[in-house]
């Protein structure tokens, strides 16, 4: 009995060691978690990590100041709109090194200085638009830092004379279209080809609901002035994606909707998953301070259909695919190595996610872990056509977390398209996909019909044969008695 | 025992779904029925549905596994059963109905048959179809619910004498009357507990002086 239980309490001992071993190997600050079918949470091994942060003193130069965003061009340079500062600072590829700061702009041999630059953007060609707030004008820049265009003091018939122009967000598309958010501009997106400006984009309807048309309808002149206005919520972020169709975040409080991908014409056309959300936190009930729908500020466009929302409310950064399948969440509030205080802007490129922190003035840097790494490269397979090599994939991915929804409805669309039906049924059960375990189970409930035909026939004609058998027979019978 | 579960008390209430009216006024007049087996029809529909629930195909199954449990549903249709039974038999009384409470619960608890019936029929029947065919499903499940609703009424308005459309307004008076009854059983507990507290500090004043 004793022996038994020294080995009992040396068996408990050792689990407690061995916990705390796989708590420790679990360094990152933050929760990696996604939600499943039934919208609860699943914590998931991390996808990205944190690798590091930036800050104006890391690269040799003075801190920033409140800083609102950030753009990475393709050669791995980070572009950041220091406002407080009224300056842009470049950051060499290396990270480490200061590339250089933009003070100001030559025009007509003068020294223009930025005042309160809110955002930018780098194109492809290493064009740097500059949205200079309190200037009210939109500057472009090329790689030596001379000016190529200007655009400020936009004139339309829509637009009062005394039109406060305050572009917060830019962007920009292979066309040189630019598109601007403005301060306190419900409209829409403003758009410019060249630097005339065209019209607004992407404006968000407001839905007001009937009930509240109906108290609106009773309510007395006095009471409507005091209710809150409807008017459309104003976009937050802007990114735009290979096909040239706009990323746009904006605010939304019932945390259904807080990005659109906009088409040349203006019209959404983003692709919502399963749940139909496609705004940050499924889970938003409660009261406090932490509660509510997520506050979407950025979003960052990463390589095939995949895209990253930045929570300011939360600190969390929300990954989805092209079909608006949620891929993983994670990132946190906090002080520690990793976590943010006020996120204001994100960017991605193949190396890093990017996130700029205002508050702790830095720029946090995120890698993709295995687990991540595997998720981006099955999802890519499949935007690319080739779900039969996203299935090995797949198959790593079940490997680190058994319960990946995504990883089991590809390998069993795999196994329904290569005609294996039970294990396409099985996997998609796991998966949760109704509409493809439908499908495969038609094809296996034909199958065993088709494979049971026979006795099923066989079975029908013998009980009709003695049916019919029986009943002459008791005619018989009958006629003998009678 | 064999008072309530005789054989002549079952086969009434097989009876009752081929000839409802007949049934419910043998059971209001000639003590046909049995409160014992009613309860008894709820339990199974309670146990039907977690059935239904737990079981039925995966393609018209949208519960989540971990939700479902038993003690719970049972305990919420048991609950909704005597609410609306205690609720229904306060409203006949002041609408000059002849059911005494005995009749209306005999009367719910009979009615409950059929959609048991049908929805063991259709959890059975959803293990074979896709979703194009779960249309089927749901006919069945509809069928039961309609012949279920169809013989309450019939039984409300027969045990009671009403006519249909005294029915219908005493069922809807019914479901105000189960909230008013939640709403002071509530309102009830919560006082209680206000009672409770307050001697409880009393008490605690005293010892702590």
């Amino acid at each position: 009995m004793k022996k038994k239980l020294k080995f009992l309490a040396l068996l408990l001992l050792l689990s407690l060691v061995l916990e705390t071993g796989v708590a420790s190997a679990g360094t990152v600050p933050y929760d990696t978690y996604n939600y499943d079918y039934w919208e609860n949470i699943v914590l998931t091994p991390a996808a990205y990590i944190p690798a590091g942060s930036i800050s104006g003193s890391t690269v040799g130069t003075t801190g920033f100041m409140n800083p609102q965003d950030i753009s990475v061009g393709d050669d791995g340079r980070i572009y950041v709109a220091d406002s407080g500062n009224n300056r842009i600072v470049v950051i060499a590829a290396d990270h480490k090194s200061l590339d250089r700061v933009i003070e100001g702009v030559m025009i007509d041999g003068k020294l223009s200085k930025f005042n309160g630059p809110y955002g930018i953007y780098v194109t492809k060609e290493n064009l740097i638009y500059i949205a200079d707030t309190n200037n009210r004008r939109i500057v472009v820049l090329d790689d030596e830092d001379n000016l190529v265009d200007i655009i400020e003091n936009p004139q339309s018939e829509v637009l009062a004379k005394d039109y406060a122009f305050m572009p917060l967000k830019v962007c920009v598309d292979y066309a040189g279209r630019v598109y601007s958010i403005i301060k306190g501009e419900t409209l829409g997106i403003m758009q410019f080809e060249g630097h005339e400006f065209t019209g607004y984009f992407g404006t968000i309807e407001v839905g007001i609901s009937l009930a509240e048309k109906f108290w609106r309808k009773i309510a007395t002149k006095e009471e409507r002035e005091k209710q809150i206005q409807y008017v459309p919520t104003e976009f937050t972020g802007l990114d735009i994606d290979e096909d040239g169709f706009i990323f746009a975040t904006n605010r939304d409080t019932q945390g259904k909707q807080a990005v659109r991908r906009l088409n040349p014409k203006g019209d959404d056309v983003i692709r919502k998953g399963e749940n139909q959300n496609v705004g940050g936190d499924i889970i938003t009930s409660g009261t406090s301070d932490y509660s509510g729908a997520s506050y979407i500020v950025d979003v960052a466009v990463r390589d095939k259909g995949i895209y990253s929302l930045l929570d300011n409310k939360r600190g969390r950064i929300f990954t989805y695919d092209s079909e608006g399948n949620l891929l993983y969440i994670f990132g946190g509030l906090g002080t520690q190595t990793g976590t943010f205080v006020t996120p204001v802007s994100i960017e991605a490129d193949n190396r890093f996610i990017y996130v700029l922190d205002s508050f702790r003035k830095e720029i946090l840097l995120f890698k993709v872990t295995e687990y991540g790494a595997l998720i981006n490269e099955a999802v890519g397979l499949r935007y690319d056509g080739d779900e039969k090599e996203a299935v090995d994939i797949w198959w790593k991915v079940l490997a680190l977390d058994e319960n990946n929804e995504l990883a089991n409805r590809g390998i069993g669309k795999a196994y329904l398209s290569a005609g294996d039906n039970e294990m396409a049924m099985k996997y998609l059960e796991l998966g949760n996909s109704r509409q493809y375990y439908s499908i495969a189970f038609k094809r296996y409930r034909n199958e065993l019909l088709k494979a049971s035909l026979g006795y099923i026939l066989t079975v029908l004609f013998v009980i009709i044969v003695g049916l019919v058998a029986f009943k002459q027979y008791k005619k018989r019978s009958v006629k003998k008695k009678g | 025992m064999s008072k309530y579960f005789s054989k002549e008390k079952w086969k009434m209430l097989l009876y009752l779904l081929s000839h409802p009216a007949d049934g419910f006024y043998e059971i209001r007049h000639n003590d046909k029925g049995s409160v014992p087996i009613a309860i008894l029809m709820i339990l199974l529909y309670s146990v039907v549905i977690t059935f239904n629930m737990m079981s039925s195909g995966f393609v018209v199954n949208n519960t989540e596994p971990n939700s479902v449990d038993i003690l719970s549903v049972t305990f919420g249709w048991i609950v909704g059963y005597i609410l609306f039974s205690v609720g229904n038999w306060s409203i006949t009384c002041l609408m000059s109905g002849e059911g005494r409470l005995k009749d209306i619960m005999i009367t719910i608890g009979y009615s409950t048959l059929p959609m048991s019936f049908f929805t063991v029929i259709a959890t059975v029947f959803s293990w074979g179809i896709t979703e194009e065919e779960a249309a089927f499903y749901n006919m069945i499940i509809g069928i039961g619910t309609v012949w279920t609703v169809f013989l309450a009424l019939l039984g409300i308005m027969t045990v009671h004498n009403f006519t249909l459309l005294k029915t219908i307004a005493t069922v809807v008076c019914t479901i105000f009357a189960m909230a008013i009854i939640i709403f002071i059983y509530l309102m009830f507990t919560d006082l209680i507990g206000q009672v409770i507290t307050f001697f409880k500090s009393v008490y605690t004043e005293l010892i702590f002086r």
